[in-house]
């Protein structure tokens, strides 16, 4: 995924001299690439985000394309009001790329994990919100960002959980991907974005009959296609690795209330902090999102 | 007929105490102390198209200090980029101006109000003019209240390294902010040499001396030395008002009528 990620920055930032990618002193090895052919490019604004932010507005404005980069606990976290004021109150062009997002960084701790990033930035206008799951997930959603000319927030989570789909993706901003379509008589599905999405062909593969549906398009996001699956099933399961307040089960909830009494059941992160240090599988375990905890639960609900 | 040439201090002035009045407002001291630095920038240095605010060509002057904007938007009368009814019925129901600069206002840069975020973004547009080789300027008007947000000196570091020449940034030195004087709360000790530090040619002057500032400002620009451009300005808050200068409540008391009419007279 991080390949793909290199790739394809390279791709934008060749094809059109006046995309810049600004770094707020982090992606160590991940612009090698772009450092070595287009140095130009690429700015490393040293360790001072909000300055970045704004001078991405300000590039922004005498018609650059800035790709503003960092980690999801400081792009967007830190640089919130950065965000909101300078880039999307004027709606400009500026791809904002969070990346490490959820417990990635697993050994550090909270500073540098990231699991309100989606609630904070749903609610400022104008902002798109992408989430992809794999690398060709990934490689639309940076297509995406960089043809709609808005401000979007790109989050990056756990990037080496291999792939769930087989070939390239043609989905646009807010389309749902419904990867398999429940085959129980009670229809239950499935509905993962990010990371989890890896983690919901897991669980499938446990609960053959469960359906699973990608959503890479946190914002926008086709209502009609949420309408339809709730039509469709009679229970679902959201799966983020992102707080359970605000997130892609935040936004099926709010969607599905005003036609439906589907059931939903929200699986993510509680309302707390990662106590203790470990790898990224100990962190899911001490959150419950990890496999077993996540089949114990799923085992409950159907 | 709107020209630069209109920009006379004493009748920016009479149009921020016509807006303050009207609108029942506050941060009135705020704008008066910008008045001829607005002025200089406008008459002398900023190369603009009067018919369109928003040419891409421009210079840039963005108003950091947002609390400051009523200045702005008495200048923007004179320039006939507002008429006299949107001074007239500043802050009512459904009007456009806010009490903040707002970049959907077209002749305002930049959404300010909130500090420290002008800065960063004068410094982006400035960094990609530099790039694409324009010859056009960027000037950034800060308060020295606003320098406690630690943005700035991001900014201000950022801006020096990358030999931003073609910046200049005036900081609006009052010696006030909202609730007390600035060395009562963050002392700011030789602010000229602090920002010297950071790579840039200072100039401390008068702010409300107009061939003062126009020396600076084409001094520093003449230097030709890799370096972003400060003035510091040293001003009055509520400068041309007796009753308002140095008096640091009028950051948020309002004008009635008996002393909108006296005011008006020091002004005439």
């Amino acid at each position: 995924m991080r390949e793909t990620f290199s790739n394809k920055l390279l791709d934008i930032a060749s094809a059109n001299s006046k995309v810049l990618l600004l770094s707020g002193d982090h992606g160590y090895g991940l612009f090698n690439s772009l450092r070595q052919e287009k140095p130009s490019q690429f700015i490393n604004m040293g360790v001072a985000e909000q300055n970045m932010v704004g001078v991405a507005a300000g590039l922004s404005r005498v018609g650059f394309r800035p790709i503003v980069y960092g980690l999801s606990a400081f792009i967007p976290i830190r640089v919130l009001e950065q965000i909101k004021l300078d880039v999307c109150h004027d709606n400009l062009p500026v791809i904002f790329i969070g990346d490490g997002a959820g417990f990635v960084y697993s050994h550090l701790g909270t500073s540098h994990q990231s699991t309100e990033d989606i609630a904070v930035t749903r609610a400022i206008p104008n902002l798109i919100i992408l989430s992809p799951g794999d690398r060709f997930e990934l490689e639309r959603c940076m297509n995406l960002a960089y043809d709609s000319s808005l401000p979007v927030y790109l989050r990056l989570g756990k990037a080496d959980r291999g792939d769930v789909h087989s070939k390239r993706l043609s989905f646009d901003l807010g389309d749902l991907i419904t990867l398999k379509n429940s085959e129980r008589e009670r229809k239950v599905s499935i509905i993962a974005t990010g990371s989890m999405l890896e983690m919901g062909m897991k669980l499938c593969k446990s609960f053959p009959s469960l359906g699973l549906v990608s959503v890479p398009s946190l914002k926008p996001i086709n209502k009609n296609q949420v309408s339809e699956l709730c039509k469709s099933n009679d229970c679902l399961i959201t799966l983020e690795e992102h707080s359970v307040f605000g997130g892609l089960g935040s936004i099926f909830c709010e969607i599905a209330s005003s036609f439906s009494n589907i059931e939903i059941h929200k699986i993510g992160i509680q309302d707390r902090f990662s106590e203790y240090c470990g790898t990224y599988e100990y962190l899911l375990q001490e959150h419950k999102i990890d496999l077993e905890s996540l089949k114990a639960e799923i085992a409950s609900i159907l | 007929m709107s020209s630069a040439k209109n920009l006379i201090p004493k009748k920016i002035r009479r149009n921020i105490l016509d807006m303050a009045f009207s609108g029942s407002t506050v941060h009135i001291g705020c704008a008066l102390c910008l008045v001829e630095i607005f002025s200089v920038i406008y008459r002398n240095h900023l190369r603009y198209d009067y018919t369109k605010p928003d040419d891409p060509n421009r210079d840039f002057l963005i108003l950091s200090k947002g609390h400051g904007v009523m200045a702005q938007y008495a200048c923007m009368k004179e320039l006939g980029w507002l008429k006299d009814s949107d001074l007239l019925n500043y802050f009512s129901d459904g009007t456009k101006l806010k009490g903040l600069s707002d970049s959907r206002v077209r002749g305002l840069e930049v959404t300010s109000g909130s500090l420290g975020h002008g800065l960063s973004v004068g410094v982006g547009i400035a960094l990609g003019n530099k790039i694409s080789q324009t010859k056009q300027k960027t000037f950034i008007i800060v308060g020295d209240g606003e320098l406690n947000e630690g943005s700035c000196w991001e900014a201000i570091q950022f801006a020096g390294h990358h030999a931003l020449s073609n910046i200049c940034m005036i900081v609006d030195k009052n010696n006030f902010q909202a609730m007390d004087k600035t060395s009562n709360i963050i002392n700011q000790q030789n602010l000229a040499t602090q920002i010297e530090a950071f790579n840039f040619n200072v100039t401390e002057v008068d702010g409300h001396n107009e061939d003062d500032l126009d020396n600076a400002i084409n001094d520093l620009f003449s230097l030709q030395n890799n370096k972003p451009s400060c003035i510091v300005a040293n001003t009055i808050k509520g400068k041309g008002v007796s009753f308002m200068e140095n008096k640091n409540d009028w950051h948020y008391l309002r004008l009635d009528k008996a002393l909108y009419e006296q005011a008006l007279l020091e002004l005439e």
